[in-house]
């Protein structure tokens, strides 16, 4: 850090520090309701309602994990996000890189086509299937219910797995699985032999984006699980939440900021993936 | 000779494939293997997205009574009810006997109350949407269902703001991540905190939000102990605020979606392309005009485009924050279809809604391309929001 510094020969231009300046503020101003979030997980209540605020904590109480811990209602819609999350991710891998490999090294009459009707119906508003989605799911007498939420969950999650997973298989040189079939493999041995090995951090990185859509979903949640503690999503304790009265900041607080801890770490260790993600497939 | 060996091997093969019998021998043709791998992700998706699709179409000329649960055809009933827009011109009160301009006590001029006149037959079924006082007359826009519109109107308010917002903040974070840092490290770890508000869920955001937005919160302690407001600003309770506060918590989750492709872009700039312009005595500014600017053209009109479609369909800050209220202020079209589908239970007209919304997307998106893009910037990129 010291040598870079040298680089301005002993003095450090006023823009620069200015502009760093700027920069950290900026920062702090993006991050407050996340530290903010943690804070008030921490602390008592009265100290986060408090006129004037207290910016750093003086009190510091562990009472809402320890009371999150004991009480299985909370963890459950934990376990529930889990329990959509997981599925949705894998049948999106799945059916994904399936169908990628196909488009990917098969000549598919209209393939463009198929591939574009798929990509855009992913930018469909949500909103304008949940009636019809909503009687479906009743005509199957599957609605609130995992299963319900999942297939909702991965028709989303689906055309943009494909478009990614398409993306990475095209960058496996073809050579191999033809060295492979010559060798005696089947094309479903090659793709699962040679192809999908290869493709393991993009299957990654699909995989997370799919997880991250179903963790985020709230729509279908509303409409297929409110009101059933059994599946509803975290998603869906939240929402109850903000519009009750009398609310227990901290335990809420706290909640979140279990929930979104895996998250976290899982970015820390796919940030490079998450990234080359997002700008790949344009994932907003 | 690898070659050699190559053709060798399949040489055995065949030899060795002969001696199978026939039914082992028989393989899928190569074509159909494509058609099968693509299969049963194309079926999912007809099934889930595409057929459901097409019954929202179908559902939008129809009524269902219920309980019996009886469908009746309607035509293009909900439709008319949605678009129909009258507008009426009302000249202003005349004294009986001088036949001059009425005046209040103020001076302004007086008009007829716009409810007399949409009371008569002919404004049947139609009320007001907005009133402007222009050329000496009152014109009144009556619809015969203003929320519709009004819904309308706050989605593309929320849409272009937070579009616009969402390209500066960005912008202006790729910008910096850009220039160059102290270390390399601490730039990656900036990098990081700043797509930290992408990874939680609107949920998780609208929760932080609306603890900040208590009356008692940090912001409005700021803004009162600087002398701004004397009084607690009400974010999500006040009629004109509200909408401004979802853009807020709108622009702070999805910031870092355009600051990471804007950032992929400026990479991608050549090195050189800097050094020519700055031989050329191109100052800092004239460098951003014209060479950074022209060569993001295609990220920024790919990653506004995918913005502009996904954000016209919010709902969930909606729901999670507000409800649409105070007075329907934030209510948006992809809420007051869910309100009117799900609790008015009105499943025809909250098909209709959603197909119109389904037009305007289209027609906006082909629009706005037309509009801004050269062609083969657009299927590079695609979409979904996470």
């Amino acid at each position: 850090m010291v040598r870079q510094l040298q680089g301005f020969k002993g003095r450090i231009p006023l823009g620069y520090v200015l502009m760093a300046a700027l920069v950290v503020i900026a920062m702090m101003m993006v991050l407050f309701p996340i530290i903010w979030m943690f804070f008030t997980s921490i602390r008592p209540i009265r100290e986060t309602l408090s006129h004037p605020p207290v910016w750093i904590p003086r009190e510091i109480t562990l009472e809402a994990y320890n009371q999150l811990l004991s009480a299985p209602r909370q963890i459950r819609f934990l376990r529930n996000t889990y329990f959509i999350a997981i599925p949705t991710a894998l049948l999106s891998i799945g059916l994904g890189s399936l169908a990628a490999y196909g488009f990917s090294r098969f000549r598919i009459r209209g393939g463009r086509v198929i591939l574009l009707s798929i990509l855009s119906l992913q930018m469909l508003p949500a909103v304008a299937l949940i009636i019809p989605f909503f009687n479906m799911a009743l005509w199957l007498d599957i609605h609130h219910t995992f299963l319900a939420v999942i297939l909702a969950d991965t028709g989303f999650a689906l055309p943009i797995s494909i478009w990614m997973l398409k993306g990475y298989m095209d960058s496996i040189p073809v050579d191999l699985e033809e060295a492979a079939m010559v060798d005696g493999c089947s094309r479903l041995q090659a793709l699962y032999k040679i192809v999908l090995p290869l493709a393991l951090p993009g299957l990654v990185g699909t995989a997370t984006f799919a997880f991250l859509w179903a963790w985020n979903e709230f729509m279908f949640a509303v409409i297929l699980a409110a009101g059933y503690p059994d599946v509803a999503p975290l998603t869906i304790a939240i929402s109850e939440f903000i519009t009750e009265s009398g609310r227990d900041w901290s335990s809420i607080m706290a909640l979140n900021v279990i929930a979104t801890l895996p998250l976290m770490v899982l970015f820390i260790f796919l940030q490079r993936w998450v990234v080359q993600g997002m700008t790949a497939g344009a994932v907003k | 000779m690898e070659l050699e060996s190559r053709y060798l091997k399949t040489a055995i093969q065949v030899k060795a494939r002969e001696k199978e019998p026939a039914h082992r021998r028989w393989r899928w043709p190569r074509q159909a293997v494509g058609y099968l791998l693509i299969a049963p992700a194309v079926i999912y998706l007809i099934m889930i997205i595409a057929y459901p699709l097409f019954n929202t179409i179908r559902m939008s000329v129809t009524e269902i009574s219920y309980p019996e649960k009886k469908t009746e055809f309607v035509g293009l009933q909900h439709y008319n009810r949605l678009l129909s827009l009258k507008p009426v011109t009302l000249p202003p009160l005349t004294d009986e006997k001088t036949g001059a301009v009425q005046l209040d006590e103020e001076g302004n001029v007086v008009f007829p109350r716009s409810r007399s006149v949409l009371r008569t037959d002919e404004y049947e079924g139609f009320s007001e949407w907005f009133t402007i006082d222009a050329f000496g007359k009152r014109h009144v826009m009556a619809a015969k269902d203003p929320i519709f519109w009004r819904s309308l109107k706050n989605t593309i308010v929320f849409t272009i703001a937070s579009t616009i917002l969402h390209a500066l903040v960005g912008g202006f974070f790729a910008l910096i991540l850009n220039e160059k840092w102290v270390s390399k490290r601490i730039r990656n770890v900036a990098r990081g905190l700043l797509i930290l508000p992408w990874l939680f869920s609107m949920a998780a955001s609208a929760l932080m939000w609306a603890l900040l937005y208590h009356p008692l919160g940090p912001p409005n302690y700021l803004l009162q102990a600087s002398g701004l407001v004397s009084r607690p600003i009400n974010f999500l309770g006040d009629r004109d605020l509200a909408i401004w506060s979802l853009v807020a918590v709108n622009v702070w989750k999805y910031f870092p979606f355009y600051m990471v492709m804007i950032l992929g872009g400026l990479q991608s700039i050549p090195l050189d392309l800097y050094d020519a312009a700055r031989v050329d005595g191109a100052s800092r500014f004239q460098r951003f005009r014209f060479v950074t600017l022209p060569l993001l053209r295609d990220v920024l009109v790919a990653t506004s485009a995918i913005d502009l479609i996904t954000t016209f369909g919010v709902f969930d800050v909606v729901m999670l924050l507000t409800q649409g209220g105070p007075f329907r202020s934030t209510q948006t079209l992809a809420f007051y279809t869910w309100r009117v589908g799900f609790t008015d239970i009105n499943i025809g007209y909250g098909s209709a809604i959603s197909v119109l919304m389904l037009l305007m997307v289209g027609t906006g998106a082909l629009l706005y391309l037309r509009l801004v893009t050269r062609k083969e910037a657009i299927y590079g990129q695609t979409t979904t929001r996470i």
